[in-house]
């Protein structure tokens, strides 16, 4: 944990250094270490432009990444938990796909010219999906399948398919801004604010001290409905909280940084192969993990590519390879 | 402890699983629940326990309602051994164990030095010891099972509802669970109530017979007077003969050949 906390800090301050303009590392510790210390005593021979690229540019980026990281690792811990299903991952409930549907109409209307409309959008279509899909799933009469895992699961599959192909009639219809659209829902932490951070920082910190709090019944859950009713969780309850919280973050990634896969269903999954299944240890490791994951992938996105890509792309393109050596050698033993 | 029922119905649906059910079962008794698949067996256990809620009626535990208390007060007074001991998670024996000690440890605090002795003891008491570190996905049905009676006896509970818990367990872990519940009914005054399909077994062990068809009650009683051929006839529609058997101490069955 401590180790693996290390080396986040350590990755986001390479990170500070690295892209187009290089800046040395013993500068950023300065730098940083005078701007918290408040004593504006820097030293002579800092440029001014490595404070704006600091502060302005690389943090915000920075941070916001790590954050969405951590907020979707964290989701996909929650996921696979509740619908005892290792390959849930934070869009199963179909959370992507309002999300990229709400952001479609903003983008489609112009309402972009506000500039925040696009994340607005984007987070009211998450949050209606969610209810839409909680409500196709749950029966006051039969506790034993009301918001199970395959009611969950199908109902979200199927919200999503009819969305999906609400998004496709949108691209169709428009023209220019089919290009936006589709950068959109790739995925990019280009020209993060630090609003960005901020949002994803709160929901960041509620969801997870609010998932630590439940983590031990979410151990229970995953003995069964009536074993974990007869050991004293309150199954309704704790699946309906613990629903909203991983779809919350899952919403507010999506808004703030478009589409990323992958994260939210390998990291958990393969930190569960380290910690075991005790998702009093699994979730904040796994937050840590996504920070790190994502963080890796966006600077290398940034500033070791000729070019960037999508870090959707590229968050599985580094990711996967991994996962598949970590898979294959602890599955079959 | 006394568990009663009045007037207790439940249906999914349209399709009546319970219907107008009343009567009592008291501590210091093995009560054994029979009757054929659909006859609302399981049913019965999952309203006593709390998990599903009775469409008319209540369920009385002594003085209070069964939902008037919390899902928590409930764990600590009924244990359930549910037929889903199948674990997608690769939790560990002595973990699984542990959980039926949760209704007592705190959010956020690590469990007692007591908690760790009786779970130790009871997964000696259930033979799961040398498995302790093991993976609860990777054992056999009848030693799952033999876990999550572990489970439920670290929960230490003046009632425990076995819903057909020796299904996959040999005879040999089988007469031993059954010897450790009849003890501790004896002893320690417990109340047990247990879904079997094995007849014989339900007459050797238990005090008490439930006969269950059709979601109404056949007969209950001591299990000597009410097995007979007759009320054998009635639920299953098998012609039996019944016979006191020497070693067992107890009424058997004998099925026909054709």
């Amino acid at each position: 944990m401590v180790l693996f906390s290390f080396f986040l800090v350590l990755l986001i301050l390479v990170s500070l250094s690295m892209g187009y303009i290089h800046i040395p590392m013993s500068d950023i510790i300065q730098i940083l270490y005078g701007k918290f210390s408040s004593s504006l005593s820097l030293p002579e021979n800092t440029h001014e432009t490595y404070l704006a690229v600091i502060f302005d540019v690389r943090l915000p980026r920075i941070l916001t990444c790590a954050v969405v990281g951590a907020a979707l690792a964290v989701a996909g811990a929650l996921f696979q938990g509740i619908l005892l299903n290792p390959l849930a991952d934070p869009y199963t409930l179909g959370v992507s796909a309002g999300a990229a549907f709400g952001a479609s109409i903003a983008i489609l209307l112009n309402l972009s010219a506000a500039f925040v409309s696009v994340p607005v959008f984007a987070f009211t279509g998450a949050c209606a999906t969610l209810f839409l899909v909680m409500f196709l799933s749950y029966s006051a009469k039969n506790p034993s399948l009301s918001l199970s895992s395959n009611n969950l699961i199908l109902s979200g599959i199927i919200v999503a398919a009819i969305l999906s192909a609400g998004i496709s009639f949108l691209k169709f219809i428009a023209n220019e801004q089919v290009s936006v659209i589709i950068f959109w829902l790739m995925g990019s932490f280009a020209s993060k604010t630090w609003i960005d951070f901020l949002a994803v920082l709160i929901f960041l910190i509620l969801g997870l001290f609010i998932s630590l709090f439940f983590a031990r019944d979410l151990n229970l859950i995953s003995l069964g409905a009536k074993s974990a009713t007869s050991l004293g969780v309150d199954l309704k309850k704790v699946t309906i909280i613990l629903l909203v919280t991983g779809s919350m973050l899952a919403a507010i990634c999506v808004s703030v940084s478009g589409i990323i896969g992958f994260v939210g269903l390998l990291v958990p999954h393969t930190v569960r192969f380290i910690t075991g299944p005790d998702n009093r240890k699994l979730i904040p490791l796994s937050m840590l993990a996504g920070a790190f994951l994502l963080l890796f992938a966006d600077t290398i996105t940034r500033a070791v590519l000729p070019h960037e890509i999508p870090i959707g792309v590229l968050t599985a393109l580094t990711g996967g390879p991994v996962f598949c050596w970590i898979f294959k050698r602890n599955r079959f033993k | 402890m006394k568990l009663t029922l009045h007037n207790i119905a439940f249906a999914y649906d349209q399709a009546d699983i319970i219907q107008n059910i009343s009567c009592s079962f008291v501590s210091g008794n093995f009560y054994s629940i029979i009757g054929p698949n659909g006859s609302g067996k399981t049913t019965l256990l999952d309203l006593l326990s709390g998990f599903l809620t009775p469409g008319r009626g209540h369920i009385g535990l002594d003085e209070k309602l069964i939902l008037s208390l919390s899902k928590k007060e409930i764990s600590k007074i009924i244990a359930l051994v549910s037929q889903d001991y199948i674990i997608n998670f690769p939790f560990r024996v002595k973990d699984v164990v542990m959980m039926g000690r949760h209704p007592y440890i705190p959010r956020f605090a690590h469990p007692s030095d007591k908690d760790m002795k009786k779970v130790d003891s009871m997964m000696k008491i259930c033979g799961i010891y040398n498995l302790s570190d093991r993976k609860i996905n990777e054992l056999s049905g009848g030693e799952r099972q033999r876990c999550v009676f572990a489970r439920a006896l670290c929960q230490d509970t003046p009632v425990l509802l076995l819903d057909e818990a020796f299904s996959n367990m040999d005879i040999n872990h089988t007469l031993q669970m059954l010897r450790l519940v009849k003890r501790s009914v004896k002893e320690k005054n417990r109340l047990v109530i247990s879904v079997f399909h094995d007849l014989n077994l339900a007459s050797t062990w238990s005090d008490e017979l439930l006969m269950l068809k059709k979601g109404k009650i056949i007969a209950f009683g001591n299990s000597q007077d009410i097995l007979t051929q007759q009320t054998i006839k009635e639920v299953f529609d098998v012609d039996a003969i019944i016979e006191f058997n020497e070693h067992a101490q107890a009424k058997q069955v004998y099925y026909p050949s054709i």
